[in-house]
């Protein structure tokens, strides 16, 4: 056993400063009026900023710590990346949010805990520590959803999320126990380090059927997908968008951790069931998403296609396709969070005005002209649902192209002919938004923008349009993150 | 000493009833008791496995996932407090107005 000394704990620095900043958050917003709380949404901000500034320096650091459960690598430091680019999103659009609420501290705090989850998950090295980790972002994010405890959506989105994750939690936990039993070890490399044990196995059989239904719950693949667009819908924006581009992410880095590392040995069965579920998951979800009037929710049925897109990583398997997958979470990340940032303003920008839909806040006449209404967040939404289609010079391109052609490298031209006329039909529906945008004439007044809405849209756009035009060093990253899955 | 199969049959019967509890049932708090079937059904596997393989992983980790049970259940119902004091009861079939 290794001490614990300042050294190690400097590789924790980034967690360690997201969770510092959420206690004293927690701490300091009990003795504070409702009006002067707003200082705490930009303390979040800057927590979250030091903690991703921190990351971005230890790229290409590796260490093992506390007796091998917790691994620092590239694919470990680029997932915590991810969360904080979105949590940063995510605090300083709540800035607004918040404004003159009494539970600011709470909001916040929970935030916070729910990224430092994620971020254990991404360098969890032991199923132990995995579950426990997975379980504090989930259990954090049960709790935003249903912040709005006067609103009838923000509760039964939060019901149901609650219902269906704690079911695939207790999924997942069964599984890993069968994993537990047939090696007699939790340690990622241990398990990955006997694969004779699995193979051929029917409890081997049996934990991946289990961990597939835990780990689909969280990445929303599709038979496991009921809970993803209600509680997209019905979780306040915000909440939403740390749902959509964060948490979804941790199923993935998670799944890549347990599927690709620990249960190598049993590839061809994961492979085949994945298969399956990328093709469903991709179709219908750009399927269904056609016939939606309601933005949030249209957004959420997207959310479920690009999961398809990314869980074709798990069935291609070449370095290539790993490296475009994982880019591609970076830029989904940054695509989903931005437009549902977008969808935020204009809620807020509903329950301001009076002339529109009040019953459906995000319903797709309350976008109409929002080009003149809100001109930033209409261009920016632009940016974004043509990002999500795949369209250049956007990081969802880039993403795509290099997923794709990946895809046909290894000689599945199939499943990429699949992903492409899937991305063909979900142009249809962003167009829609972006018509309804600009060439419906307005029905309210021009609005100013809030400051915070601004500011994270534009480090969304900033980062979508980094990621489009100048791909190498986020490509670079993503190359050294599936260096540690081959 | 009690062969493994003994305790692995009677945690997979203990799971098939809490799966079977959370799709018949409609009141949240007969759901919570279900899905706490389930996770402790996974924790008498633990258990098991963890005395039959000689390691003692399985009991640490049985210890953080009842702990992490409790934090389940006590959100759980801190969401269905909120609605009930909306709806007047908790009956999860009644809460629909989202949908396709």
């Amino acid at each position: 056993m290794e001490s614990l000394t300042m050294g190690n704990l400097m590789f924790l620095a980034p967690e360690i400063a997201v969770v510092s900043t959420g206690l004293i958050i927690l701490l300091i917003g009990v003795f504070m009026s409702p009006r002067t709380k707003n200082v705490l949404g930009y303390l979040a901000t800057l927590g979250v900023l030091t903690a991703l500034v921190l990351t971005v320096e230890s790229f290409g650091t590796n260490a093992a710590l506390f007796s091998g459960t917790i691994s620092i690598d590239a694919l470990s430091q680029f997932f915590k990346l991810v969360f904080l680019a979105v949590a940063l999103i995510v605090s300083l659009a709540a800035i607004k949010y918040n404004e003159n609420s009494d539970h600011t501290e709470e909001f916040y705090t929970l935030v916070l805990f729910a990224t430092f989850g994620m971020m254990v998950v991404a360098s969890a090295n032991d199923l132990i520590l995995l579950f426990c980790a997975f379980e504090l972002a989930s259990l954090a994010t049960y709790a935003l959803a249903g912040f709005e405890k006067q609103n009838a959506r923000s509760l039964e989105g939060a019901m149901k999320y609650f219902i269906i994750g704690s079911v695939s939690a207790a999924l997942m936990l069964f599984g890993i126990s069968f994993v537990y039993g047939a090696t007699g070890t939790t340690s990622i490399p241990a398990i990955a380090a006997n694969p004779a044990i699995l193979t051929g196995n029917p409890i081997g059989l049996v934990a991946i059927v289990l961990l597939i239904a835990g780990f689909g719950f969280k990445m929303a693949l599709v038979p496991f997908h009921m809970w993803a667009p209600d509680t997209y819908q019905g979780s306040p924006s915000v909440v939403s968008a740390l749902l959509a581009a964060g948490s979804k992410k941790m199923g993935f880095v998670a799944a890549f951790r347990v599927f690709i590392l620990a249960l190598a040995a049993l590839q061809p069965d994961w492979q085949l069931a994945f298969t399956v579920l990328a093709v469903v998951t991709m179709t219908f979800g750009n399927v269904v998403a056609v016939s939606q009037t309601s933005v949030k929710r249209m957004l959420a049925y997207s959310s479920l296609a690009q999961a398809g897109y990314i869980a074709m990583a798990f069935v291609v398997m070449t370095p290539m396709a790993l490296t475009g997958s994982i880019f591609y979470t970076l830029a989904h990340a940054f695509m989903k969070a931005g437009a549902f940032i977008a969808a935020a303003a204009v809620v807020w920008m509903v329950s301001s005005g009076k002339t529109d839909r009040l019953d459906i806040p995000d319903h797709l006449d309350n976008f109409k002209g929002l080009g003149k209404r809100m001109p930033f967040a209409a261009l920016s939404m632009t940016i974004f649902v043509f990002a999500l289609a795949g369209i250049p010079p956007t990081a969802g391109f880039m993403a795509k192209f290099v997923l794709f052609s990946s895809t046909i490298q290894a000689g599945m031209t199939w499943l990429a002919v699949i992903a492409i006329l899937n991305s063909a039909l979900s142009l249809f529906y962003y167009a829609r938004l972006v018509k309804y945008m600009y060439f419906l004439p307005p029905e309210g007044q021009k609005i100013r923008m809030p400051f915070p809405y601004a500011a994270a849209l534009l480090f969304a756009v900033a980062g979508v349009l980094a990621m489009g035009l100048w791909p190498e060093p986020f490509l670079q990253w993503a190359m050294e993150a599936a260096k540690v899955l081959v | 000493m009690i062969p493994l199969v003994f305790y692995l049959g009677l945690s997979a019967l203990l799971f098939s009833i809490g799966i079977y509890g959370v799709m018949t049932h409609k009141n949240g708090i007969r759901m919570i008791m279900c899905i706490e079937l389930m996770l402790n059904s996974a924790n008498l596997n633990l258990v098991a496995f963890s005395s039959y393989t000689g390691t003692l992983n399985g009991q640490v980790f049985a210890i953080f996932s009842i702990a992490l049970a409790a934090a389940e259940a006590a959100v759980g119902f801190a969401i269905f407090m909120a609605i009930y004091r909306m709806h007047d009861k908790i009956n999860l079939d009644e809460l629909k107005i989202l949908r396709w």
